[in-house]
């Protein structure tokens, strides 16, 4: 086959691939988006034509959502004097999120940091044992967890959910690989410049770190924003968070189905938008240190 | 200013699989108050770490580092007031110019934001680079950003320069215009400075002194000339000078030296040689003599026109020889080449432990280790 043929199947293969995988990512999303507008009645009852286009039904989905979930969050609703609904949830989930990830980006970078540029006694077994962690599923953790939080005092808080992820293995991971490629040279010099090693980590390390510290928000706050066996057991009705507000509407004679999917709708937005925002550090921060720019 | 005294340095390195490695070995040094002082060697010879050991981003494991009568030895690089430039310059890549050459006087200077903006102005002037000011380190050609890396270096007013092959990054041009501009620069500024290379046409031209480094030990401490005329071993005569010395092993006989391929000569004077079998037998380049008659014989294989001379490459059986030669001569490959030597010009050494037995005895007289501060200029 010549050249530009052979060029030419590849672009349509690979295009062909990419398609299929958008679709299989984009439908169930966009199916929310469609069921979220109409009546249960149009989108479960064989009886009628399924839909492809939205309906006119949000605000009616909406109203019964805010009616069957009411979650609180510190007290804002006292001061406002009226209750949040499933707003509450939303609200909680970025409180939490957003105070879980500011704490780990800080623990993880200056866990990483130390591991990546500084020797020290038993510093393999050390990063290989917290590296190990990341194998212990969740559904093992609860119940030690679980006992641990009471002990302290702190169930039903916002920092029994906090606490136990702040030092995220995966997020030392990474940022370990990622300030292994900052040049020596470069902490070096900025010691020669008289920084004390706290100032060399955040007045020269962390600023060339910004992509990678941008990927990490997005993961660490989708960890978070995603967990739900946890919350699920600590945490009350006043401090639920979105997973387990919607686990909430699953009842035992029913499941609110138009609910659920105004619910799920709502949960991807804020996400949608960090997303927007770090986008472009997201894509260079996850490549960072597999290419050499 | 400062002398930078260094007494007995060792440094090992602790490795897995080799035990430690001796990185450093007894290294006595001492840079005189405003002295261009070069280490100079060829890589892995241990000048990059003893370097750094007086920059402090090394611990020594043995000896003591002082700058004047203040013992630094156990102080942190922070600590030290000492400046460095780095071979990859380490420019930090999220600042701009100006907060490049203004960091070190804002953590340690205690300078209103006015004075740092004055100072890194001035610095900036004198370098040249004041149109540079707002530009990231990336924006910037590879002798800009070198300028802002010496410039970070004199904004502090050190009291000791270190350099770790500061031009190796330079294409040729730019390399020899920035060797004269540094030498100017310290002679202006009369800070006491160590500069590390491994090019040692850098450390012949730089450097009021040379100290040449091999394993970890320092071979000799002198001015260009005095290292250059007088080795104290094979190993400093083979490493200084362009192209190298030519060096062949011969037998003794009285005072007839027989080499390699028929290679014979006869001393004048028998007294270097007393009591060795053997020599080595070395030869500048520009030491070769071509004649019509008498002296050896060699084989013409390649000629190298530089314009101004002809560079000579002649076999005699397994041994190459390199001369320096007039540039009207050319012997066409595989014609025949006399040479001679003045014995003055010749270098012998010991054939086990490779000291000088003899180094060039012309009129010009520089005795090892002497030193003079203007000799090198």
């Amino acid at each position: 086959m010549r050249e530009a043929q052979r060029e030419f199947a590849w672009k349509v293969l690979t295009y062909a691939v990419l398609l299929v995988a958008t679709l299989v990512t984009i439908v169930p999303l966009y199916w929310i988006l469609v069921a979220m507008t109409l009546p249960e009645s149009a989108f479960l009852s064989t009886a009628t034509e399924p839909r492809l286009l939205p309906g006119g039904h949000f605000a009616e989905n909406f109203a019964a959502l805010q009616g069957r979930v009411d979650v609180a969050i510190l007290g804002v609703e006292r001061v406002l004097g009226f209750e949040l609904g499933f707003l509450g949830a939303i609200g909680n989930s970025i409180l939490i999120a957003t105070v879980y990830t500011s704490l780990s980006i800080l623990l993880c970078s200056m866990a990483g940091f130390a591991f990546a540029k500084y020797e020290f006694e038993f510093k393999e077994p050390i990063f290989y044992s917290i590296l190990a962690t990341l194998v212990l599923p969740i559904q093992l953790l609860v119940i030690p967890l679980f006992l641990l939080m009471s002990r302290l005092g702190m169930t039903n808080t916002y920092w029994a959910i906090i606490l136990p992820w702040a030092a995220n293995p995966l997020g030392i991971f990474l940022m370990r690989q990622n300030m292994k490629s900052i040049p020596d040279a470069l902490l070096e010099s900025a010691r020669m410049d008289g920084a004390t090693e706290f100032q060399v980590f955040y007045r020269v390390a962390l600023p060339t770190m910004k992509s990678s510290l941008a990927a990490l928000s997005i993961i660490l706050f989708l960890f978070q924003w995603n967990l739900f066996l946890f919350p699920l057991v600590i945490l009350g009705q006043d401090k639920y968070t979105i997973p387990v507000a919607i686990s909430d509407l699953i009842g035992a004679q029913r499941v609110y189905y138009d609910q659920i999917m105004v619910a799920a709708g709502l949960s991807i937005v804020p996400i949608f938008l960090l997303f927007l925002f770090l986008q472009k550090y997201f894509v260079s921060g996850i490549l960072a240190g597999s290419v050499k720019e | 200013m400062a002398t930078i005294q260094i007494d007995s340095l060792r440094k090992e390195f602790e490795n897995d699989e080799a035990g430690s490695i001796v990185a450093v070995e007894d290294v006595d040094l001492t840079v005189e108050d405003g002295e261009f002082l070069v280490l100079v060697g060829p890589s892995g010879c241990g000048k990059t770490t003893t370097l750094r050991c007086v920059a402090g981003l090394e611990d020594v494991t043995s000896g003591a580092i002082r700058f004047g009568d203040r013992d630094v030895t156990d102080l942190q690089a922070r600590e030290r007031e000492v400046a460095m430039v780095f071979q990859n310059y380490a420019l930090y890549p999220h600042m701009n110019v100006r907060k490049n050459l203004g960091f070190g006087l804002k953590l340690s200077s205690g300078l209103s934001s006015a004075g740092i903006r004055e100072r890194v102005d001035d610095v900036a002037e004198m370098l040249g680079i004041g149109d540079l000011l707002g530009k990231k380190p990336k924006e910037l050609s590879g002798g800009q950003q070198q300028r802002v890396a010496l410039g970070r270096a004199i904004i502090r007013e050190p009291a000791v320069f270190l350099m770790d092959e500061p031009l190796s990054n330079l294409d040729a041009k730019l390399r020899a215009e920035m060797r004269t501009e540094l030498q100017e620069l310290q002679h202006e500024l009369g800070v006491t400075t160590m500069y590390v290379t491994h090019d040692q046409t850098e450390a012949m031209a730089m450097g009021h002194r040379i100290a040449v480094m091999n394993d970890g030990t320092l071979q000799q401490v002198g001015t260009p000339e005095a290292v250059y005329r007088s080795p104290t071993n094979e190993f400093v005569a083979n490493f200084i000078g362009s192209p190298s010395i030519n060096l062949l092993t011969a037998d003794v006989d009285g005072g007839t030296l027989t080499g390699p391929a028929g290679f014979e000569y006869a001393l004048e004077d028998a007294t270097p040689v007393a009591g060795h079998d053997r020599v080595r037998v070395g030869i500048r380049p520009e030491d070769i003599r071509p004649v019509n008659a008498d002296g050896n014989e060699a084989e013409a294989s390649v000629v190298e026109p530089m314009g101004n001379e002809n560079f000579l490459y002649m076999g005699m059986g397994d041994l190459e020889l390199t001369a320096r030669i007039a540039n009207d001569l050319r012997p066409a490959p595989g014609e025949t080449v006399r040479f001679e030597v003045d014995e003055a010009a010749l270098y012998l050494f010991d054939v086990a432990t490779g000291e000088a037995l003899k180094t060039m005895t012309d009129e010009t007289d520089v005795a090892v280790g002497e030193y003079t501060t203007t000799g090198g200029e």
